[in-house]
């Protein structure tokens, strides 16, 4: 198992809301956790949580955290408005995805998987 | 005066702003979606329609002193923009109970967790036209109050007021 091709890669799953990001990182079929950092643990002011620079830290950490267990690289699934909004809010998801490449970590394929409010009726805007 | 009030399925818009008391119109606009097949087309995977943007900003026109309630009228021109927040566990019971599926009171409940909404008002309109009302644990009367202090422009604008996270 530990020679398997596949054990080298794992899944980045980024969550950025617009007040706080979220990263989690899981083997391929998403069973074990194998790294996980909230903004809210690294920077305590509640605004800051979702900004670039705490979200570059915590990218840092995981990085470190998942690459001492052998990961090489990782895909990318990000969830919410700072995977595709241009702007402010929620700038963590870029970040967080430059600062994985940075730490070293490879970026396989990345994916928006924002969820789509709707109920009889939905907008076109929105990704995912 | 236009005022959109948008948020989450199942964060109360509808009844909330059937309990105002002034002398707005209220525009129910996934209704009017429906009834003048404002669409593109059909979601498949998520059973529901696709709203033609354009053909319902021409059907708004330039109606004057109407509350917009829909959880797409943060998409359209508006002055001021309330955003209806609820925890996310709440909204999926909600959901659940209105008959919707597990998957869809799901990924509502999801984007409520994410701030989807309050996050495209505040690309679309910026943080100074937007007011964030938190409505878990208040009653419909109390939340139209709220709505109806923004009309009468007796609150300040907010947004990120809440932080949902702990559901995902
Ligand atoms: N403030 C509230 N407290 C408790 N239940 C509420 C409240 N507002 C709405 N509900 C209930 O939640 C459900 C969804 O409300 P609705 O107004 O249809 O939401 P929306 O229009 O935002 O999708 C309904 O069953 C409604 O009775
Ligand atoms: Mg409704």
């Amino acid at each position: 198992m530990a020679e398997n091709e596949d054990s080298k890669w794992a899944i980045a799953h980024v969550h950025a809301s617009f007040n706080n990001t979220i990263i989690t990182i899981t083997d391929l079929t998403g069973a074990e956790t194998l790294a996980k950092s909230s903004g809210g643990t690294v920077v305590k002011q509640n605004r800051d949580e979702a900004s670039p620079y705490a979200a570059m830290q915590m990218a840092e950490t995981v990085a470190e955290d998942v690459q001492s267990q052998g990961v090489e690289g990782v895909h990318v699934r990000v969830r919410g408005p700072g995977g595709n909004l241009q702007t402010n809010p929620g700038p963590g998801a870029q970040a967080t995805i430059r600062a994985l490449a940075r730490a070293g970590l490879e970026i396989g394929r990345i994916e928006d998987v924002t969820p789509i409010p709707h109920d009889g009726t939905r907008s076109p805007k929105s990704s995912g | 005066m236009r005022v959109a009030v948008t948020g989450t399925p199942g964060t109360g818009k509808t009844t909330a702003t059937e309990l105002l008391a002034s002398d707005f119109e209220v525009v129910h606009l996934n209704e009017v979606i429906r009834e003048q097949e404002l669409t593109t087309g059909h979601d498949d995977e998520r059973d529901t329609l696709v709203a033609d943007l354009d053909a319902v900003e021409s059907w708004l026109g330039d109606r004057e002193d109407v509350v917009v309630e829909s959880h797409l009228a943060h998409e359209f021109d508006a002055d001021r923009v309330v955003v209806l927040r609820c925890a996310p566990d709440v909204i999926e019971r909600r959901l659940r109970e209105r008959g919707e599926s597990a998957e869809s009171a799901r990924e509502n409940a999801e984007s409520e967790a994410l701030d989807v909404i309050l996050g495209h008002a505040v690309q679309n309109h910026g943080e100074d036209s937007v007011y964030e009302i938190e409505t878990t644990d208040r009653s419909p009367e109390s939340v139209a109050a709220a709505i109806e202090a923004v009309i009468a422009g007796e609150r300040e604008p907010s947004a990120g007021t809440v932080d949902y996270t702990d559901y995902l």
